[in-house]
This record gives C-alpha cells, sequence and structure tokens, in this order.
C-alpha cells in the first residue's frame, strides 16, 4: 500500500481502529468492490458498519460478497489496514437477500498483496495425501458453514473435507454420526431480526452424508441427524476463534 | 483402401501422411473418412486448414480401422463415429465439412440423417434449408428428455418450468417440446481428440458446487464431469451409450467390445495445430506446439500450480539475435504475435460479472481475472474442474441474437436465478437440462481449446463463425476494451493450439 495513501484514507478508519483492536464486529451492510487494478486478481471488498460508521476491510473472507446483495459480515479487527478500511481478519462474509446498489471504487493507489495459495487449500489428486496425525479414538470434526448456506466454501471449507475423508478413509470406523446444526433463534443485528431456516439443518447433514458417500465411505456406517442452535465451538481448530460463526455447522463424529 | 489414400500414403514418409499437400481432387476428397473406409492409421497425419497445418497423431499402433467400431457403421442410418469426429476437423465437424459433405454426396451423406442431421424430421430431407442449422452453423440436434432423467432413468426434480418462446423448426412443439416430454437444442459435436485431458480429475471437489467432483452411478469411481456440453454423460461408456443411441440411431446399446475398441482408438488420439499459415513448426526453437507435446505431457494440471496456461510460446519471447535472423519479418511477427497472445489471454485481467459458476456461489460478484480463469488447464485449456460455468452464449441479455435457434423461456420456480431473477430467456438451458435446476440454466461445459482452427465455428451453439468473433463476443460480454492489436494476438494464439 502506498504510503500517502495509506495517510489520508486512514485517519478516521486507523483512530477507530486502534480502539478496536482485537474486538469482534457482526453488521450487516452493502458491500463495495475495490477494483484493485495492479495486475492481481480479484480484488478487495469493503464494508461500513451502519452504526459505528466504520469502514472494514473484507478480503479476507472465505465466501466473498455479491455487490448486488447486502453482507453479514463477522470478524474479527485487528488494527491493521487494508484497501482503505480496517482490515477483519479472520472475517465471514454471507450473503444475504435483498437489493444494493452495486458499486465499485477505483484502485486509488491501494494495492493488494501478491496473492499466495491460502494454507486451506485442497491439493490436486495426483499428490498423494498425507493422513492427519490425530489420535485413533472417538472424534468430532466440524465443517463450518455460511450463514443460512450448505455450500461448502472453496479454499476453506472444502480443505477441511479433503482432510477429515482423508483420515476417515485411513482409519475406517465402525460408525459415523452427523448432526446438521442451524441456528435458528433469532438475533438482531444492525436493526435487523435474523435466523437462518430450519431445513438448513438438515440440508447441511444430507450434504455431507452425499459427499461422504461420493467419496466412497460406505453409506451403511453413516447415521444422519439433525438439531438446531448449539452451542459455539470457538476454539475448533478450523473455527478461527470465531464464536457465532461457529455454531453453523455439521458435526461428523467418528466411533471406533 | 480408396487409390488416392493409398497414394497418398506412398507419397508420405516414415508413415507420415500429408492430406492436402497435394492439390487434386482426389486427395481433398480422401480427407473425409466414412464409415467402413478402410484406413492404415498412419502414426500422423497433416491437414491444411486456414491457420496453418493441423496435425493428429494415433499412437496405439495396434489399432485398425477394420477392426474398430469408431469407424464402422454400427447403427442404423449409416453412420460411425468417425462421421461426426473426423480427423481433419480435429476430431469435430466444421460447417464448412458438412457444406462439402453435403455438395460431394447431394444431400445424402448419412451425417444429414433425419434424426439430429437435420433441422427436425418432420422436415422435408432433399432439401437444403432442412439442415440449414448444419451446414450453416455445425449444429447437430440433441433431444434431452423433459423434465430431466438421472442415469437410472428416473425424473429428476426441477425447480424451474420451461415454455417455448420462439421454435423455428417445429421440433419444440405439438408431439415434440416440452409439453410431449422433451426438448431439442441444438450444438456443436465436441472434439474426441486428447481425450485424457478431457477424462482427467484435476482436483477431488468441484468448487462450482462446492462437492466431491461427479461420481460415475455404474462403478461408483469420480470423473471429470468434462465429456459433453451438459454433463448428461460422465463416462465414455456413458456417452458412448447415450451416442449410440441418439446419433447412430443403433437398436441396441453398444456391446462391451465395441466401447473397448471405440475407448482404445480415442484414448490414442492427439490433435493439436502443427503449423502456422507462413510454415513456422509451432514447436521451432524451443516452443511447445504441435500435438506431440500433448501425448507426452501429464493431464490436469492446473496451470496456476505448475505449468502456466500457453506458456508452450513463452521460448519465442526469448528468442537470441541470431535465431530472429534467421526469420522472416512475417514469421518474427508471427511469433510475436503468438507469445502476446498467451500472455494476453492468462495475464490481463478483467472483471467478471453475474456468471453463474464463478461469480455464485464461489468467487463473488465481480471477480477480477483472466481467461485462464476458466481455461486453466495446463495444455488444453478446458477447466481443471467440471467446467460447468454460463458465459452469456445461451441466455439473454448476454447472447447473440439467434433467430435460426429455439428460444424458451425458464420460469424459476424456487429461489430466482442469482443474476437473472425468475425468469430467463435461453436459446439453450444447457446443464440445466441434466440437473434440473434453474441455477444451472444456460451453463456449458468449457472444452478443449485445442486444434481451433480446423473445426469453426466455435461456442457450443456455433455461435461464433471465427476466432475473432469468439474475441468479440467475450468483449461485449466482459467489456474487455481489448485493442485491436490484442485481439490480432488472441486469435493468432489461438489459431495455433
Amino acid at each position: 500500500m502506498k504510503g500517502l495513501v495509506l495517510a489520508l484514507a486512514g485517519m478516521v478508519a486507523s483512530t477507530a481502529a486502534s480502539a478496536q483492536e482485537a474486538q469482534e464486529v457482526r453488521f450487516i451492510s452493502c458491500p463495495v468492490f475495490r477494483d484493485v487494478d495492479n495486475g492481481k486478481r480479484g480484488g478487495c471488498w469493503l464494508s461500513t458498519d451502519p452504526e459505528s460508521g466504520i469502514r472494514y476491510d473484507v478480503t479476507n473472507n472465505v465466501y466473498p460478497p455479491d455487490w448486488n446483495h447486502p453482507v453479514l459480515v463477522e470478524g474479527v479487527a485487528n488494527g491493521e489496514e487494508q484497501c482503505g478500511g480496517v482490515r477483519l481478519d479472520p472475517v465471514r462474509t454471507s450473503v444475504l437477500p435483498g437489493h444494493c446498489p452495486r458499486h465499485m471504487l477505483p484502485a486509488e493507489g491501494y494495492e493488494l498483496e501478491r496473492p499466495t495459495l491460502p494454507v486451506r487449500n485442497v491439493r490436486p489428486t495426483s499428490e498423494e495425501r498425507t493422513v492427519p496425525d490425530w489420535p485413533l479414538t472417538d472424534r468430532t470434526m466440524s465443517i463450518f458453514f455460511e450463514f443460512d448456506s450448505d455450500f461448502i466454501t472453496f479454499y476453506h471449507s472444502d480443505s477441511m473435507v479433503d482432510q477429515m475423508v482423508t483420515w476417515l478413509r485411513a482409519v475406517e470406523p465402525k460408525r459415523i454420526v452427523i448432526t446438521g446444526y442451524a441456528v435458528t433463534e433469532p438475533a438482531e443485528v444492525t436493526g435487523q431480526v435474523i435466523a437462518e431456516k430450519p431445513e438448513m439443518a438438515q440440508r447441511r447433514a444430507q450434504l455431507m452424508f452425499e459427499v461422504l458417500r461420493d467419496y466412497g465411505i460406505d453409506p451403511d456406517i453413516i447415521e444422519t441427524h439433525w438439531a438446531y442452535n448449539p452451542v459455539a465451538v470457538p476454539d475448533d481448530m478450523w473455527a478461527d476463534g470465531l464464536a457465532e460463526t461457529s455454531r453453523r455447522r455439521v458435526e461428523i463424529s467418528a466411533e471406533f | 483402401m480408396k487409390p488416392s489414400m493409398a497414394l497418398a500414403l506412398l507419397a508420405g514418409s516414415a508413415g507420415l501422411f500429408v492430406a492436402t499437400t497435394v492439390n487434386s481432387q482426389d486427395s481433398q476428397e480422401s480427407e473425409w473418412w466414412s464409415p467402413g473406409d478402410v484406413h492404415e492409421l498412419p502414426a500422423q497425419v497433416d491437414y491444411a486448414n486456414d491457420s496453418g497445418v493441423l496435425r493428429v497423431l494415433f499412437t496405439d499402433e495396434e489399432v485398425r480401422t477394420t477392426q474398430n467400431a469408431f469407424f464402422q457403421p454400427i447403427g442404423a442410418n449409416g453412420r460411425a463415429c468417425v462421421s461426426c469426429h473426423q480427423p481433419s476437423d480435429s476430431m469435430s465437424l466444421s460447417a464448412e465439412t458438412a457444406r462439402e459433405r453435403w455438395d460431394a454426396t447431394d444431400g445424402r451423406d448419412p451425417i444429414f440423417a433425419a434424426v439430429d442431421g437435420s433441422n427436425c424430421p418432420s422436415m422435408p430431407q432433399g432439401e437444403r434449408a432442412s439442415h440449414s442449422l448444419l451446414l450453416d452453423y455445425g449444429l447437430f440436434r440433441i433431444e434431452r428428455p423433459w423434465p430431466p432423467r438421472d442415469a437410472n432413468g428416473a425424473p429428476v426434480e426441477t425447480d424451474f418450468e420451461i415454455e417455448v418462446v420462439r421454435d423455428p423448426w417445429g421440433c419444440n412443439i405439438g408431439d415434440r417440446g416440452p409439453d410431449a416430454g422433451n426438448i431439442s437444442v441444438y450444438r456443436r459435436p465436441r472434439p474426441v481428440a486428447n481425450m485424457k485431458y478431457l477424462l482427467a480429475i484435476g482436483f477431488p471437489q468441484d468448487p462450482k458446487l462446492g462437492r466431491p467432483v461427479p461420481v460415475d452411478p455404474r462403478t461408483g469411481e469420480p470423473t471429470s464431469g468434462n465429456l459433453l456440453a451438459d454433463r448428461r454423460a460422465l463416462t465414455l461408456d456413458a456417452q458412448m451409450d447415450d451416442a449410440g443411441a441418439a446419433h447412430l440411431e443403433m437398436a441396441r446399446a453398444m456391446t462391451p467390445q465395441q466401447r473397448s475398441e471405440i475407448t482404445q482408438f480415442l484414448m490414442s488420439v492427439y490433435a493439436a495445430q502443427q503449423r502456422d499459415a507462413s510454415g513456422t513448426e509451432l514447436n521451432a526453437n524451443g516452443a511447445e506446439g504441435g500435438p506431440q507435446y500433448l501425448a507426452d505431457s501429464p493431464a490436469g494440471m492446473l496451470g496456476a500450480y505448475g505449468k502456466r496456461v500457453w506458456s508452450e510460446f513463452e521460448p519465442w519471447e526469448q528468442m537470441s539475435e541470431e535465431q530472429l535472423a534467421e526469420l522472416s519479418e512475417e514469421e518474427r511477427e508471427y511469433r510475436a504475435s503468438v507469445a502476446r497472445g498467451a500472455r494476453i489471454f492468462r495475464d490481463e485481467t478483467f472483471l467478471i460479472t453475474d456468471s453463474a459458476g464463478i461469480n455464485f456461489p464461489t468467487f463473488g460478484n465481480p471477480f477480477r481475472q483472466a481467461c485462464t480463469m476458466c481455461h486453466n488447464m495446463t495444455n488444453m485449456g478446458n477447466d481443471v474442474a467440471p467446467g460447468q460455468i454460463d458465459l452469456g452464449t445461451q441466455n439473454a441479455p448476454f447472447a447473440d441474437p439467434a433467430p435460426h435457434l429455439p428460444l424458451f423461456r425458464v420460469t424459476c420456480t424456487g429461489e430466482p436465478h442469482p443474476y437473472y431473477g425468475t425468469e430467463i430467456l435461453t436459446h439453450d438451458p444447457g446443464f440445466a437440462l441434466t440437473t434440473g435446476r434453474c441455477l444451472d440454466v444456460g451453463k456449458i461445459t468449457a472444452q478443449s481449446l485445442r486444434g481451433l482452427a480446423a473445426r469453426a465455428p466455435y461456442f457450443s451453439n456455433g455461435s461464433a463463425a471465427t476466432l475473432r468473433d469468439v474475441v468479440d463476443f467475450y468483449d461485449r460480454r466482459y467489456n474487455l476494451q481489448y485493442t485491436e492489436q490484442e485481439k490480432i494476438d488472441l486469435v493468432n494464439m489461438m489459431g495455433a493450439l
């Protein structure tokens, strides 16, 4: 990021950010795309919290926004800036129904770091899988989702699935219990009451059943259940410390 | 063996058969492979086209056309697989070749069979106008069941309704069409060369669907999902069954022996442009054009992870003064243009917007990327992941007007489409005719970009008559604002594939 631009654009945001260092935020607003036109890929995503007026950078999401629709932003501000906003990292963005005016900002001198392969990525089929070094005891693993979604996110949940399946295939558990969850209790966010659709719990469970089956795991050893409003598991190795988002999950329990 | 073919073979050296270097009527006709013809498969065969020369390799010496079902008229209409997958056309069939066959046979070649080589079987078959889609656009009629059926023949639950807005040929009304349990769409035959790339499974998951790659219901094995425009067949066996019934009009399913023979042949065919129009070998001075490189290389590699897409031509950016001095001005300019075109293809980014399969549900809307976003497989330019995407070639408002094609109105009964809303006007619902999902309307599987110069027109609906038309379509669709030189470079590069 160019120093001059950083200084100009950061005046408001950096003050606010320093006061909110490591603070988890949750709000709904329209996303804005910044066309970082420096030959890199993707672009920046920004979104302003309507209650605080702080513009956040949400580029490090795992499910990118759509400039036609509002997003539910859930993330942690750590005081850094990116693309003209307070950087949220980790951050999740969930596309919500509703309409937003498309808005795109020019690069204005902002740059993203040269893109590198995310740590969580699915390796090519041609590469041999390394079986995770997890103990051979009953184990529950979680796959997380965006709000009201049963989509397995690219460069994130897909990597979790890949590791989990690699392990399950190697250790051959006696039974696998899948439990899909949805957070159906209403919550007020930015003046709006939101809740996941109840059927999302079953859809997540069914999806995971089909995923395991398609990966060649014997469907006869799989049980499928669904439930609502689970406790948060922010300490799960794949939850990135985010509490509320960790409630939107499927649990896969391997029993020996 | 036909006399002209025998002469041509004798004229070649060490198995090299150059079909069009002799400008006689006989040699031109010898380009056409008719069902049941006796051919000695050469190790390689060259065919001239407007961009230079296409080379086809046959790498399995044990394949005999007399003993392989690919070349035999095994159905009721006299066609063989080779009828619509001609070596001279990079194992597809160009509209120009179809016109030549019409003229040569007075419309009696089996490729003009009423079932799909005419605009509709109900039309008078002796008239050229009844075959205008094949003759002018290289299109065959594809009749899909409605509602869609799964691999076991069971109806697929749909979240959209479909009605016919325009039916120029009468194949979507009355006793045909959605009300009669089927839908006729019109598509180009996909090239069946370089098959290992089309079957390669680059990754275990499909990022566009957020699921594992599709599994073959017969074997439980993963598949590439890249064989057909609408992904209705996941394996070569399934594709052969589909084509045998629909295109060859076989009364019974292919036998395992026939499938085995065809598979053996298909896995041994490689096709790519070998020479440009000035005679430059596309693998000269360290470049890696031509089919031999494809035959020798591994398939299924993502360009972003390893060998970058179309980096085959990078050596032409690094030629020494001595090497350049040996070239004519025309050759120097051509090579520089191809190399620039390759870089534009993979490095010049643009905003991809409102394209289901890209922007939704995976990468966000908009998303800045290059042509290699979708054409991402090293050496081949098809999609490493199953390549079902909506680039606007079929759906309004992005598709070019095509009054010769049917037009359907799709009404989404569940969730609206993320970009079109509740109603979609489309020439071909594409992948949605397999999945039954409104979200998939207009999605077409990205295909190999090899041998393009030999198989115009382009896009699954033949809407781009030339490679320049392809570039111009994308220029309009995504507001690329290419310069004239950039367009020329892209066309030269694509013509060199």
